[in-house]
């Protein structure tokens, strides 16, 4: 009975720390980034540039304008990077102009800025999260497939092709 | 006419023209009254904000000029380093108010520049309207040498 009785308690305790730590939801990746930590929080979806100054276009900009998370607390928070490589979470947030998204990712508190990474997005607490991976859809639909798009993207074409990798003209890496 | 009513007339004459005021302000002179905003003028790199923010790699000058064209194009936003190590994220240049993907900043990535502006303070973060680019440097940073080409290598 005692041994019963251990079991039962050692098992009830382990389920109750892998929910209690961890949960029933997803929690962002942790990078090791100084001053990270993992949010998950309900945001409200702004255009920066008319929180600040007014001048609002319709639908936050249509994709052309910084999006801002407006935390449950006021504050606005800025979301820098989603989980396409090398591309920000703009087209996963841009749905929720001017209404409430759950996000979760890693809060960036430095020092100079602070920053938010989105790694996944719900409406409801009960939803599955979904990764904040729109970009790379979006640009294949527009570009076509390639195998890493920021090489193959109109806009970079154009602009390294005018000053090289390094930005100056002329000044090319050695030949491999 | 005796005094007091002078005095209503005044007071209501006050309260027509405040009323006239508040109804013709436009979105933007009601969002300065809330927003602090302060003219500054800044020299720095102009820079992709996340990695130099997360430094999760070097993330200046030449070194990083292809990856901070990249980031740009992905829609990260652009921000100006000054020499003090302070950090402002440019929401729009001169007259153009876009601020992803913009052509324009595309070209200015890794240069160094110096701006006038309307800075805006919250949260954290330094947000900068560059209202004019009075000189351009282009890129001066010369980082390639010591770090290669960051990330991938050359």
């Amino acid at each position: 009975m005692i041994k019963t009785v251990r079991f039962s308690t050692v098992f009830a305790a382990l389920v109750w720390c892998s929910v209690g730590v961890s949960g029933p939801a997803r929690a962002a990746d942790e990078y090791g980034i100084a001053n990270e930590k993992v949010v998950q929080f309900e945001v409200k979806v702004v255009d920066i540039a008319c929180q600040l100054t007014g001048n609002c276009p319709a639908n936050c900009g249509g994709g052309k304008r910084q999006l801002g998370l407006v935390t449950p607390d006021g504050k606005l928070r800025l979301p820098v990077k989603g989980q396409t490589l090398f591309a920000n979470a703009i087209p996963d947030l841009l749905p929720y102009c001017g209404k409430s998204v759950m996000v979760d990712g890693l809060l960036i508190e430095n020092p100079v800025m602070t920053i938010v990474h989105v790694q996944n997005l719900r409406e409801t607490a009960d939803q599955k999260w979904t990764p904040t991976e729109a970009f790379e859809a979006d640009w294949t639909k527009k570009n076509g497939k390639a195998e890493e798009w920021q090489r193959a993207d109109p806009l970079v074409k154009a602009v390294i092709a005018a000053d090289g990798v390094y930005g100056i003209r002329g000044l090319e890496p050695p030949k491999k | 006419m005796t005094l007091g009513r002078v005095i209503a007339m005044g007071m209501a004459a006050v309260g027509l023209i405040g009323g006239i005021m508040l109804s013709t302000s436009t979105p933007r002179a009601q969002a300065a009254a809330t927003a602090q905003t302060k003219r500054v003028q800044v020299t720095g790199e102009v820079i992709e904000t996340w990695c130099s923010v997360s430094a999760i790699m070097y993330a200046y000058g030449t070194a990083h000029h292809q990856c901070a064209v990249w980031c740009t194009a992905g829609g990260i936003p652009v921000s100006l380093k000054d020499k003090s190590g302070a950090f402002y994220l440019i929401l729009k240049i001169e007259e153009d108010d876009s601020n992803i993907a913009n052509p324009r900043l595309a070209t200015f990535m890794s240069h160094e520049v110096t701006v006038d502006g309307d800075l805006i303070e919250r949260d954290g973060v330094k947000y900068l309207l560059v209202t004019k680019v009075f000189d351009d440097k282009g890129v001066v940073n010369l980082t390639h040498e010591q770090n290669g080409i960051v990330p991938f290598g050359n």
